[in-house]
């Protein structure tokens, strides 16, 4: 860079996009540091709405959630899985330290019922985590949820399938999900508060499926306390 | 001041519709003569005692619906049950109450506050009143007829100055007998009590005297107290049949609220109710109101109606809407915080919890929200069961390596050289892991319950992790049960 240049940037009224630091409210960790210091509040953004967007099925994208789902307090603190595409394993999700049956999980057909659900689990003030699939849904009705998880103050999840990357969206937060190889979660970060991410992000994707014995110590410290605070 | 008698005009009206919200003019008939009206009804010219025929000349439009004792017993025994809440001492009249507050004034902070509670409180189940106080049951409901609002102290010369004053239509007595006097030139009660007793006796008007005995005060008139009943059966009619929710949302809140008034007044709650709709030439369409926890929230009952009324398709118009509860349950009062509202308590976010569950399950269908539980069953796909979301932990999980989405039906695998395959050749990562049993469920043929499988981990070659399995015995199909998302 030559030293005219050096002393262009310096100009009070230029505005370098790569500068951005917004300020974002701290988000809950997501489990994977990674993916925390990709992430403008250093975990899933409470108060907005994440999108996952993915035609994975059987690669860890529901893993990566895990560390949120898990470690509920005993009474009252309700997680809810809107429209899950196939039957949760019980098994799996204990392993993983989840409250399953602190998980309410509705089986919803339509998008005008699922949207519905997400909604009224958001404004009952009862749960932590609303999780939500959807395939086709127009922008109105994104932008509701959107509305309704601003008051809610909870980190709303949504799983779509990867041709609505297209589409523009309210979310605060959009994530790619793809696999690379075997076990590894390739995330591109499409949209996120501040300056654009290029790199894509690697996970081990397969940390919560794990043989259970070393999962069940795993599981007995680090998210749940970090869910807390 | 003991008594407040509360007197409900045109009651044959407000018993049946309780205040609806309408424009058409009301009224209602018995034996083809006009014996209650709303308002609308009396601008345009109609007046009760007229000829339901003239009525309806008068006023084309006017909607007129024949009296119905039983509708105004009952809903005079729901607005006792409201008064209840003020007093345990109620006393039920032909269209109003008389209650005795002289315990309770103080309670509810004097007698305007308790009026107004006790106003809020009917006007939110439909009822309109008009009050008046006075040391007598009798003396009350006569001012209460006459002087709506005016309140005598317990003093017997203040008492008997307001008596006087009052019409003779005040008091409650043959229709026939109060023309005679009026037909002797008498005009007030005060003149009334002017007469020597001996010429009202010559008159047939003995009992005249003895009502007068007992408004003064000076002559016992004991009363039998209201009893409620540990259930809630209330009706209410719509003037016009109606399809539109809102209609009928209005409508049940009018029973809710009555409702709720009632359990508040016996510190009692509700787990579910019904309401039945009723149309004309169907039978009544049924909702079941399940609260979650026992509550007396009449907005929790009306939220769950909106779902259900929202989901409903009706054969018919409504024409009237029935709330039935029973079961009664004691619920405990709550103390309220003393800083104000905190972060909610686990027990209220529970009983939250149980609210949206129900409020999903009203618009969902009851089976499709649920929680999930281990069971003791190797068999995956009988190794969890649907239950009722609540807290509570699930029992450690024995076994290997288990998948977080099971398939409700394992799905068959394609074969080809003996290799599994889904879209590409499977590649066994992990396993075998055998389970066999369930032999003693056998159902027949058509449903050996026992499983006899060989479960792998299987890599796909868009690197998906697949839980698959292999039959045990011929012809060793593969079957793909479970994703490692």
């Amino acid at each position: 860079m030559t030293p005219q240049a050096q002393s262009l940037f310096r100009h009070p009224s230029l505005w370098r996009a790569g500068d951005v630091s917004p300020v974002v409210p701290n988000g809950i960790p997501t489990g994977h540091a990674t993916l925390d210091a990709a992430l403008p509040g250093q975990g899933w953004p409470i108060g907005e709405m994440t999108e996952l967007l993915t035609d994975c099925s059987g690669q860890g994208e529901l893993s990566l959630l895990m560390p949120l789902l898990a470690g509920a307090e005993a009474g009252g603190d309700w997680r809810i899985w809107v429209a899950p595409p196939h039957r949760p394993g019980v098994s799996a999700l204990t392993a993983a330290g989840v409250r399953t049956r602190q998980l309410i999980v509705v089986r919803a057909d339509t998008v005008g019922e699922r949207v519905w659900a997400i909604r009224q689990a958001l404004r009952s003030g009862v749960c932590s985590v609303v999780v939500g699939w959807l395939d086709r849904v127009d922008n109105a009705l994104l932008r509701r949820l959107q509305l309704a998880v601003r008051e809610a103050a909870i980190p709303l999840i949504l799983f779509r399938p990867l041709q609505q990357a297209q589409q523009a969206s309210p979310a605060a937060l959009r994530l790619q999900l793809s696999a690379r190889a075997a076990g590894v979660l390739r995330i591109d970060i499409l949209k996120r508060r501040g300056a654009p991410a290029n790199q894509p992000l690697y996970l081990q994707g397969t940390r919560f499926n794990a043989p259970s014995a070393t999962v069940a110590t795993r599981c007995a410290a680090p998210p749940a306390l970090a869910l807390i605070a | 001041m003991r008594w407040l008698a509360l007197v409900f005009p045109d009651w044959p009206m407000q018993a049946l519709f309780r205040n609806p919200s309408h424009t058409r003019p009301l009224a209602v008939a018995y034996r083809q003569r006009v014996c209650a009206l709303d308002a609308t009804a009396l601008a345009q010219g109609v007046r009760t005692g007229q000829g339901v025929a003239d009525a309806l000349a008068i006023a084309p439009d006017l909607l007129v619906r024949p009296k119905s004792p039983e509708a105004e017993h009952s809903a005079l025994r729901e607005a006792a049950g409201c008064a209840l809440r003020y007093t345990p001492r109620v006393v039920l009249e032909s269209d109003g109450l008389l209650l005795d507050i002289a315990g309770s004034t103080r309670l509810f902070g004097g007698l305007d506050a308790l009026l107004r509670h006790l106003r809020s409180d009917l006007a939110a189940a439909g009822f309109q009143a008009l009050s008046a106080c006075a040391p007598t049951p009798r003396a009350a409901r006569w001012l209460a007829r006459a002087t709506p609002g005016q309140c005598v102290a317990d003093d017997d010369h203040a008492l008997a100055e307001a008596l006087a004053a009052l019409p003779l239509r005040a008091m409650e007595a043959d229709t026939s007998l109060l023309a005679l006097l009026a037909d002797s030139g008498l005009r007030t009660v005060g003149e009334v009590m002017k007469l020597p007793r001996d010429a009202l006796a010559r008159r047939d008007a003995a009992g005249l005297r003895r009502l007068l005995d007992q408004a003064l005060g000076q002559r016992p008139d004991p009363r039998p107290y209201f009893d409620a009943p540990p259930q809630i059966d209330s009706r209410l009619e719509l003037p016009v049949p109606r399809h539109d929710s809102d209609v009928l949302l209005f409508a049940a809140n009018r029973l809710f609220n009555a409702c709720c008034t009632q359990l508040a007044a016996v510190h009692a709650g509700i787990e579910s109710c019904r309401l039945e709709l009723e149309h004309e030439h169907h039978p009544p369409t049924v909702l079941t109101l399940t609260l979650g926890t026992p509550s007396r929230d009449a907005r929790r009952m009306a939220l769950l109606t909106r779902e259900h009324l929202a989901r409903l398709a009706l054969p018919e118009a409504v024409g009237a809407l029935r709330l039935k509860a029973a079961h009664w349950i004691e619920l405990a009062g709550r103390s309220e915080d003393l800083f104000g509202p905190q972060a909610p308590s686990p027990a209220r976010r529970q009983e939250a919890g149980r609210l949206l569950i129900e409020h999903l399950r009203a618009r969902l269908g009851p089976d499709r929200v649920y929680a999930l539980s281990a069971c003791a069953d190797h068999r995956p796909e009988r190794s969890q069961q649907q239950v009722e979301p609540g807290p509570g932990t699930t029992a450690a999980v024995q076994g290997g390596r288990r998948p977080l989405w099971l398939l409700p039906e394992p799905r068959l695998l394609q074969t080809i050289r003996n290799q599994p395959w889904r879209a590409g050749p499977l590649k066994l990562v992990s396993g075998p892991e055998r389970i066999e049993s369930g032999w003693w469920d056998s159902d027949g043929e058509a449903s050996p319950g026992d499983a006899l499988r060989d479960y792998f981990v299987a890599l796909s070659v868009d690197h998906a992790q697949l839980w698959i399995y292999r039959e045990h015995l011929p012809p060793h199909r593969w079957y793909l049960h479970g994703l490692f998302a």
